[in-house]
C-alpha cells in the first residue's frame, strides 16, 4: 500500500554522501543515512565555513527541505479538493461515499483520453469534471437516492459502484500506468536543486478552485441552501428549500473535485485505475481530522497531513511516517472523533 | 430457511447430506476444482466470521482483512522459519489473531458507525504497511512460498501437500467452525450480540456492557478470520502482504450481502454464487470484479437482506396465502 503520493519520490538526502566525514558520536546509534540532518559528522566542522563538503551539503539540506514543503503543499491541496468534495457529501447528505477515490480516479483517466485526443492539458481540465461530474449525477439519481437514510447500507453500495468503476476502466484503460506529460516543462531553480513550475501552477489552480467554492457557498442561492440544509434539514424542507435538488447537486459538485483533484494530480502521479483505492483512504483521515462537516478544516488537515508526511519521509522511509500518522490519527478518532478543529 | 430454531432436527438432516455430498466431491471432479472448492471452503468461514459481526452485532469492519493476513503469516512463518509442526501453526493462527482483534478492539468498539468502518480500515492499513516494509520477516509483496509437514493429531494423519488430503482437513475445520459459530448464535450470548444490533441503547439499559460484548464478538470473529487466513495459506502453500489490504475484507462483505447478513448460511451461499460466478466469468471477461460489483450494488437495492432472506420472505409469503 501506498499512502504517501511519489511526489517526494524525487528526494532523497540519502544520496548525498560526503567522503571523509566522520560520523558524529551522538548519534552512532541511528543507522547510516537514515537521519542525515543531524548526522552532518563533527560540530567543530559544521561550524568552519572553509569546509566546503559541510557547507554544501548543508545548503543541500535546505534546498531538499524547501522542495519537501513546496511538494508537501501541493499535495496537500489536491487532497484537499478531494477531502472537500467527500466531506461536503458526507456534511449534507450523511453517506460515506467509497466510490470517491473511484471518481479521482476517473478524472485522471478521462483526462488522459482527452489528452490523447484533443493534445489540452487545459481542455481536459474543463471537460473531465464534467464527464465526471454526470456519471456522480447518475450515482445519486440511480442509486443513493433510493438508500439514503441508511449509512451502513449506502457504505456497502458506494463500495460495490467503486469496485464496478475500477474494473471498468481496467478493461477499458487497462492496468498499466500510463504518464501525462506536464504542459508547462520549466524548472526553476530553487537553491540548489530546481523545482518544476507546473506543480506551482497546480496549486495555483487548485486554490482557485476552493475560492470559487467559497464563493459559491457563501454568495450563490444554491449555496445558501446548501448551508440551509446542514444546519437543518427539516426546516429547510419547510421553507420550501429543494432539498432533493441539493443533494443531488451536492453530490456532483464533490464528484467533480474529485475529479479536479484527479485531473491536476495526473502530471504528477501516473494514472492507473488503482491510483484512487488508497488515496481514498488518505481522504477519509484527512475528513476525520479536519472534522466531519469543517470544510476550513479539511483543507488545513490536508495540507498540514500532507508536509508531514513530506519533511518527515526526508528523515524516516515514506512507509515509517506514514505509519506513524495513521498512529496519530487513531488517537485522533478516539479522543477527537470530531476533528482537531472542531468545537 | 433450514436454520431457524425448534427446527434442528431437520437442519441436522441437511447438513450431514450437504457434508456427505462434499465428500463425495472429490471422488467426482478433477484436481483444479478441488483445489478451487478448497479455496471456497476458507473464504466462507472467512465470511461467516464476517458475518458473526456484521451481520449478528451490525459492526461494519473493513479490517478483518488483517486478521486474514496475519493467520496466514503466522501459519507461514512458524512452520518456515520456526519450524513448528502444523498443528501448533494452525492453532496459533487462531490465537495471534485474537490477541491483535483485542488489541485492535479494544480502541474500535468505543467508536459506532463510520468512524468504527475507518479506524478499521486504518488498523488493516498499518498492519499492510509493516507487511510491505518488513520484508526480511515477511517477503513483503513477493510474499513467503513453504511446504506444510502433515498434519497429526494422535494415530490421525493428514498429508497437506496432497490435494485430497488438503480438501478434507480445509473442509472438516470449515464445517466444525460453522457449527460453532451456528451454536453461538443461539446462544444467549448470540442473543446479546443481536439485541446490540437491533438497538444498542436498549441493549445497555437492559444492562448489558455493550462495549464488552463487541469486543467479545470481534475477537471470536478475529481468531476465526485467522483461521481462515491461516487455510488459505495451508491450500496455497503461500502467504503475502496483499492479504493484509483492507480491500480483502471486501470479499467477505460482498458474500455476506450477496447471501444475506445474519444467517450464516446466507454468507456460505453468497461466497459460494459469487466465486463460482466470477470462475465461469473469468473466460469472457479479465475484469470480473466489475460483475461483483454491480451484483453488490444491485442486492443492496433490490434485496438487502440478500437471497437467504428473498426465499425467506418468500416463504412466510406462502404461509400467510396458505
Amino acid at each position: 500500500m501506498k499512502l504517501h503520493s511519489n511526489i517526494h519520490d524525487d528526494i532523497s538526502l540519502k544520496q548525498f554522501v560526503i567522503p571523509g566525514l566522520t560520523r558524529n558520536p551522538a548519534f552512532s546509534w541511528i543507522p547510516a543515512g537514515v537521519y542525515p540532518v543531524l548526522d552532518t559528522g563533527q560540530e567543530s566542522r559544521v561550524l568552519d565555513a572553509t569546509n566546503v563538503a559541510v557547507y554544501k551539503r548543508i545548503r543541500f539540506v535546505i534546498s531538499n527541505l524547501a522542495i519537501a514543503i513546496l511538494n508537501g503543499i501541493v499535495w496537500g491541496l489536491i487532497m484537499a479538493l478531494i477531502a472537500l468534495g467527500l466531506n461536503m457529501i458526507f456534511g449534507l447528505l450523511h453517506i460515506i461515499n467509497m466510490a470517491h477515490g473511484a471518481l479521482y480516479m476517473l478524472g485522471a483517466v478521462v483526462a488522459w483520453y482527452l489528452i490523447e485526443v484533443t493534445g489540452s492539458f487545459w481542455i481536459a481540465l474543463i471537460i473531465a469534471p464534467l464527464c465526471v461530474g454526470a456519471i456522480g449525477l447518475i450515482i445519486e439519481r440511480g442509486l443513493i437516492r433510493t438508500i439514503e437514510d441508511k449509512p451502513i447500507t449506502t457504505i456497502i453500495c458506494t463500495f460495490g459502484v467503486m469496485l464496478a468503476v475500477q474494473q471498468l476502466v481496467l478493461m477499458i484503460f487497462g492496468g498499466s500506468p500510463r504518464r501525462i506529460s506536464p504542459p508547462v516543462a520549466y524548472r526553476f531553480p530553487l537553491f540548489e536543486l530546481q523545482y518544476p513550475a507546473m506543480r506551482i501552477m497546480i496549486a495555483l489552480i487548485s486554490i482557485v478552485l476552493m475560492i470559487g467554492l467559497w464563493i459559491f457557498l457563501r454568495k450563490t442561492k444554491y449555496g445558501l441552501w446548501m448551508r440551509a440544509v446542514v444546519q437543518d434539514r427539516e426546516m429547510a424542507v419547510g421553507l420550501g428549500i429543494p432539498v432533493n435538488k441539493v443533494y443531488m447537486w451536492t453530490f456532483v459538485l464533490g464528484s467533480a473535485l474529485a475529479a479536479f483533484s484527479g485531473v491536476l494530480a495526473a502530471p504528477i502521479v501516473s494514472v492507473e485505475f488503482m491510483m484512487g483505492r488508497d488515496i481514498l483512504i488518505m481522504a477519509f483521515i484527512i475528513v476525520i481530522v479536519g472534522g466531519m462537516g469543517n470544510l476550513g478544516g479539511s483543507v488545513l488537515a490536508a495540507i498540514m497531513i500532507s508536509l508531514i508526511q513530506g519533511i518527515g519521509s526526508l528523515f524516516v522511509p515514506p512507509s515509517i511516517a506514514t505509519v506513524f500518522a495513521l498512529a496519530f490519527m487513531i488517537l485522533v478518532l478516539m479522543f477527537r472523533p470530531q476533528g482537531l478543529f472542531g468545537e | 430457511m433450514f436454520i431457524q430454531k425448534g427446527k434442528s432436527f431437520s437442519f441436522i438432516l441437511v447438513f450431514v447430506f450437504i457434508l456427505l455430498v462434499l465428500i463425495a466431491f472429490p471422488f467426482f471432479v478433477d484436481l483444479f476444482y478441488q483445489t478451487f472448492l478448497t479455496e471456497l471452503f476458507v473464504w466462507i468461514l472467512f465470511a461467516i466470521s464476517f458475518d458473526l459481526i456484521f451481520g449478528y452485532t451490525g459492526l461494519l469492519s473493513f479490517g478483518q482483512a488483517l486478521f486474514f493476513g496475519l493467520g496466514s503469516y503466522t501459519v507461514t512463518i512458524s512452520i518456515l522459519k520456526m519450524g513448528l509442526n502444523t498443528e501448533l501453526a494452525l492453532l496459533l493462527s487462531i490465537i495471534i489473531p485474537m490477541i491483535f482483534a483485542w488489541f485492535v478492539g479494544y480502541f474500535s468498539v468505543k467508536l459506532t458507525g463510520i468512524h468504527f468502518v475507518i479506524i478499521t480500515i486504518i488498523f488493516a492499513i498499518i498492519g499492510n504497511i509493516i507487511g510491505e516494509t518488513w520484508t526480511a520477516f515477511t517477503g513483503g509483496s513477493d510474499g513467503l512460498t513453504f511446504s506444510p509437514p502433515p498434519f497429526r493429531l494422535g494415530l490421525f494423519k493428514i498429508n497437506l501437500m496432497d490435494i485430497k488430503g488438503n480438501y478434507y482437513f480445509v473442509l472438516a475445520l470449515v464445517a466444525l467452525s460453522y457449527l460453532f459459530l451456528r451454536r453461538m448464535v443461539q446462544s444467549p450470548l448470540g442473543k446479546v450480540f443481536i439485541s446490540i444490533r437491533e438497538n444498542e441503547d436498549r441493549a445497555r439499559l437492559i444492562g448489558y456492557n455493550v462495549q464488552r460484548y463487541k469486543l467479545i464478538a470481534f475477537i471470536i470473529a478475529g481468531g476465526l478470520s485467522g483461521l481462515a487466513g491461516g487455510l488459505y495459506s495451508l491450500t496455497l502453500k503461500y502467504a503475502a502482504a496483499s492479504y493484509l489490504h483492507w480491500s480483502v475484507s471486501g470479499h467477505a462483505v460482498v458474500y455476506t450481502i450477496v447471501g444475506g447478513m445474519g444467517t450464516l448460511i446466507g454468507p456460505a451461499i453468497g461466497a459460494g454464487i459469487v466465486m463460482f460466478l466470477e470462475h465461469y466469468l473469468i473466460n469472457y471477461l479479465q475484469a470480473t470484479d466489475l460483475v461483483v460489483g454491480i451484483v453488490l450494488v444491485f442486492m443492496v437495492l433490490v434485496a438487502p437482506k440478500g437471497l437467504v432472506g428473498l426465499i425467506q420472505s418468500r416463504f412466510k409469503k406462502g404461509e400467510v396465502s396458505a
